[in-house]
């Protein structure tokens, strides 16, 4: 073949704009964060050298390290659940709903389920507060039930990973359904001559062909896990007591309640550190896979 | 930090190309009286508010009386400027004059910072420290920690809060109950609604209003000193002493006895304060922030207010402040502003909007309701009876009194075990300050 | 399955659906009530009548109408740059599968693993510092730098799977990368392509702390910074909140559903082989 392989290094080119880009934008303000972590600075004036003294602290932060825990549930709330109920939606529309119903109706259902990554963190918190209210909440009136949904120690995480999962459900099944588009339909046609049932198709065709959506998928949402905190914020604020508190808010409160810049930088480096071992890590084995 | 002076070329490009307008404010001062000024303002009060009312009034004026100068006036949002406050003033961006917290963590860091002027001059000059009694002064003056109570002025406060017990009176008749003027007598209403199988508080868990319930328990056995440890750290505080000790115990007691919810541990202010308003709840024991919107929106019962009964103290302070940031390229102009916000004539406005003003003339308070809520106040400070907030000792230190409150409204932890998570925080932070 | 069995199927989904839109339902009947009668009955009653006011005095309040175009030029600009970016990146690792391209992932990747605080101090000062602070091309760059990180990640994982073979033969037609990238690439990548404009439009469109930081001034804010003024300092103003939500969100609904049909199948592996 006379392709021109000979240089696999004039593909370098095209990354230098977004090379230029993130250097000023996300490493250099990284190493300066990573440099204020080394200080006690309120954000403004001089910051003072204080060495590994921030680091030492956070070592011996228990609640910090104790709010990881919750961090699992949360992934499974945002990438683990989401992505498998995603799957099974993203199949059902394109070649189920897609092809009975038309696919007026499949992208109507598409765009409900999208709906709720639209509506503003703040907002949906609220309506979510008033839907669960102990007393007059709709989904207790709903069920007949009398519980407290927010308020409840045992309760609360639960609850705050099922508000999650309507959070995210709606970008998996949109981007599953366009990895779906990429699939050739020949594929699906033999399939059917073959008379395979729905749920063969979808773990022998529809799993493995949209594969780099799904790493996609479950990396991004993973990270979002770990660093949550908008809406868990507006939920609970990590209560109660702290029974949904989860690492974020650490640099939160540092950075903007206690103004204490130089410890916040500490938090969010190791956070940053922690997710970018668990994002490597998880690159290796995608890219093993494909 | 790493300053990027040689690139100022780069931006100069780049301000031509974003062609976004930064919000001008590049107006320098000019010395005669004539030449056209503007005056950069901003607060974050809605403008249906008692505040946001007066000091449209008094922006009115300030033009009428200075014709050079144009206000220009924004609206922010309050989280926006507690989260960037520091940056901002620390810009050319900032105000010449705007509205900010009281309070150590807030006005107190950015008087560390050098980020606002020292108005210490001006406030004798023009007397506004006559116009504001003893404990409305703290929240205004910060030491070189950023300690409020002593030291330079770099605010000035319009208007004053505490919290009170709001009452819903045909409840109270409905299942009559008078107006309790002891502590004896207040708990013995609140039985008399439990045992009618009403919740007699409406209570919010997950944000202020619980925190502020301990904290009115615990001042009705504390006295001046007490305060004086707890919140300018004159002396040390004990949190497992009879105050504290007491607030914990009674507010888990309340919850055990039916007079707060169980289940009010995840519920915001608003819920509280809507409930109310439903009727849902004969009391809820909340802040003045209230009153103009009570007096407003409640239409299908009658309601009163008194202080809480058998306390000499409550939590209650200044309102926000008026200050000057240091990069203010228009004191002067500020100062006057300022000066205006004060006179009767605001402060009347104030006050018959349903705020609580600092130096109104009481003859001109014509609003009944707002009268009553005046009166209530010049009670409280003739007895210097201001207790601040519980939140205010240290930074960061509000959620800690959520998180401590919410459990014991749960039940997952004693009243000793809270304490003890209410101390740490605490004794961190005077560590720091120390440092 | 025929018949009854997927009447079913639909059925489900659509309760699904409509559980999904609940709480917008509510956010709906806030938005048309007084705020005398949120007070009086609450946030989950049906509202008495239509009460707009609350819609008209906020968009007056805030000058919505500016706030809209600001959002509008900064998502707009913002999905189209890092769409962009995304596919020269994903060209390079994707197909070009240049060397060390799982550290330049993860390199990328970092914009989406720091927490945003952390970016806000020093892009704080380095947009001072080339004078860059309370403008709305601070917010472009800064947000073009994240989106196209996860658009670089997606597509490159995409393009992972590119036909090898299609590649070949453009170039044995003497087609050089950069037209092979526009002419084969990009077509059959579409679909992805047309959801990473609609996730950075939307994305950047609900961006609430970046503009919170660097739009100081009235004038260059976006909607959600703008919808921040409702949420006061000891409570919020429910019914205006629901009303603005509403305002705020039609136009990123309106987006996705103007958009949403590019997202159905544009040319197919198939079509080109």
């Amino acid at each position: 073949m006379r392709v021109r392989t000979s240089g696999r290094r004039g593909y370098w080119l095209y990354l230098i704009p977004s090379l230029l880009l993130f250097l000023a934008v996300i490493v250099v303000p990284f190493l300066m964060n990573v440099g204020a972590s080394f200080t006690r600075w309120s954000g403004v004036g001089t910051p003072r050298w204080i060495g590994l003294d921030n680091y030492t602290r956070l070592l011996a932060d228990e609640r910090f390290w104790q709010s990881f825990q919750h961090n699992v549930g949360l992934i499974v709330a945002m990438a683990v659940v989401p992505t498998a109920i995603g799957l099974v939606l993203a199949a059902a529309l394109f070649d189920y709903i897609g092809k009975r119903f038309g696919t007026r109706t499949a992208s109507a259902l598409r765009a409900m389920y999208y709906l709720p990554q639209v509506l503003p963190v703040a907002v949906a918190g609220v309506v979510w507060g008033w839907m669960l209210h102990p007393s007059y909440g709709a989904v207790n009136q709903i069920f007949g039930l009398d519980l407290d949904w927010l308020g409840d120690p045992d309760l609360a995480l639960a609850t705050v990973m099922g508000i999650m999962v309507w959070f995210q459900l709606g970008y998996p099944v949109v981007i599953f359904m366009a990895g779906l588009q990429r699939v050739d339909p020949s594929y699906y046609e033999a399939a059917e001559i073959d008379g395979a049932s729905w749920w063969r198709k979808f773990w022998h065709i529809t799993i493995p062909q949209i594969r780099p959506e799904i790493f996609v998928v479950l990396l991004t949402c993973t990270i979002a896990a770990l660093k949550v905190f908008g809406p868990i914020f507006v939920l609970t604020r990590g209560g109660p007591g702290n029974a949904t508190m989860v690492p974020s808010y650490f640099s939160y409160l540092n950075f903007f309640q206690k103004s204490n810049v130089g410890y916040g930088s500490a938090i969010a480096t190791v956070l940053a550190l922690i997710i970018i071992v668990v994002t490597f890590l998880f690159l290796r084995v995608q890219e093993r896979e494909s | 930090m790493v300053k990027l002076r040689g690139a100022a070329v780069l931006a100069a490009a780049a301000l031509a190309l974003s062609a976004c307008g930064s919000g001008g404010g590049s107006d320098t001062p000019s010395p005669s009286g004539t030449q056209p000024r503007v005056l950069k303002l901003w607060h974050y009060e809605s403008a249906d508010s008692a505040m946001g009312k007066a000091w449209a009034e008094a922006i009115k004026k300030f033009e009428a009386s200075h014709p050079n100068v144009t206000v220009k006036f924004e609206e922010k949002g309050f989280e926006q400027i507690q989260k960037t406050a520091s940056m901002v003033l620390n810009s050319d961006e900032a105000p010449d004059i705007m509205e900010y917290n009281k309070g150590n963590a807030t006005s107190g860091l950015l008087s560390k910072q050098g980020l606002l002027t020292d108005l210490s001059e001006e406030v004798t000059k023009r007397g506004w420290d006559k116009l504001l009694p003893g404990g409305l002064q703290t929240t205004a003056r910060y030491d070189d920690r950023g300690v409020m109570g002593t030291g330079k002025w770099f605010g000035v406060p319009n208007y004053g809060e505490f919290v009170m017990v709001y009452y819903n009176k045909e409840l109270f008749d409905k299942h009559k109950v008078a107006v309790p003027t002891t502590y004896e007598e207040f708990t013995a209403a609140l039985d008399t609604f439990v045992k009618a199988g009403v919740t007699p508080i409406s209570n919010a868990g997950a944000e202020y209003p619980a925190q502020q319930i301990f904290y009115q328990l615990a001042l009705t056995k504390a006295q001046k000193p007490w305060l004086e440890a707890f919140q300018s750290y004159k002396g040390k505080v004990d949190f497992h002493g009879p105050e504290f000790t007491y607030g914990a115990d009674t507010f888990a007691d309340w919850v055990k006895k039916g007079y707060i919810a169980k289940n009010s541990a995840g519920l915001k202010a608003e819920d509280m304060g809507v409930a109310f308003m439903n009727g849902k709840f004969p009391i809820v024991i909340s802040g003045s922030w209230w009153y103009g919107r009570f007096a407003s929106e409640i239409k299908d019962f009658e309601w009163g207010h008194f202080l809480f009964p058998g306390a000499t103290m409550s939590p209650g302070s200044s309102g926000n402040l008026w200050v000057v940031p240091e990069k203010s390229e228009n004191k002067d102009l500020a100062y006057d502003f300022i000066d205006i916000t004060m006179t009767k004539d605001i402060q009347n406005l104030l006050g018959n909007s349903g705020g609580v003003p600092v130096a109104a003339d009481p003859a001109a308070i014509t609003d009944a309701k707002s009268k009553e809520l005046i009166e209530t106040f010049n009670k409280l400070t003739t007895s210097d009876g201001l207790a601040f907030y519980p939140d205010w000792p240290a930074p960061g230190y509000y959620d800690v009194m959520v998180a401590g409150v919410q459990e014991l409204i749960n039940g997952s932890k004693t009243s000793a075990q809270v304490l003890d998570e209410l101390a740490k925080p605490y004794e961190d932070n005077l560590a720091d300050i120390g440092n | 399955m025929r018949g009854p069995g997927r009447w079913a199927v639909l059925f489900a989904l659509v309760v699904l659906a409509v559980v999904m839109i609940f709480p917008f339902l509510i956010v709906g009947m806030n938005a048309i009530k007084s705020p005398a009668e949120y007070s009086s009955q609450g946030p989950l009653s049906l509202p008495d009548g239509l009460y707009l006011q609350g819609i008209v005095d906020f968009w007056n309040r805030v000058e919505f109408g500016t706030k809209l175009w600001n959002s509008f030029v900064i998502s707009a600009s913002v999905a189209v740059l890092a769409v962009v970016l995304s596919v020269l990146n994903a060209y390079a690792l994707g197909i070009g599968r240049v060397k060390g391209r799982l550290w330049i992932l993860v390199l990328f990747l970092v914009a989406n693993t720091l927490p945003q605080e952390a970016l806000a101090y020093p892009l704080y000062y380095l947009a001072k510092a080339v004078g860059l602070y309370d403008t709305q091309l601070a917010v472009i760059i800064v947000m073009t730098a994240i989106q196209a990180a996860f658009g670089t990640y997606l597509l490159s994982a995409v393009l992972g799977q590119f036909p090898k073979e299609i590649l070949e033969a453009a170039a044995i037609d003497g087609a050089g990368r950069l037209r092979s990238l526009w002419r084969i690439v990009v077509p059959i990548s579409r679909p992805t392509i047309n959801v990473l404009l609609i996730f950075f439009f939307i994305w950047t469109w609900n961006e609430f702390f970046l503009p919170l930081i660097f739009l100081i001034s009235n004038d260059t804010q976006t909607v959600p910074v703008a919808l921040g003024v409702l949420q006061g300092e000891k409570y919020m103003d429910a019914t205006m909140s629901s009303a603005s939500a509403l305002l705020g969100v039609v136009p990123a609904i309106a987006f996705f559903l103007i958009f949403q049909r590019t997202l159905t199948r544009g040319v197919t592996v198939g079509a080109i082989k």
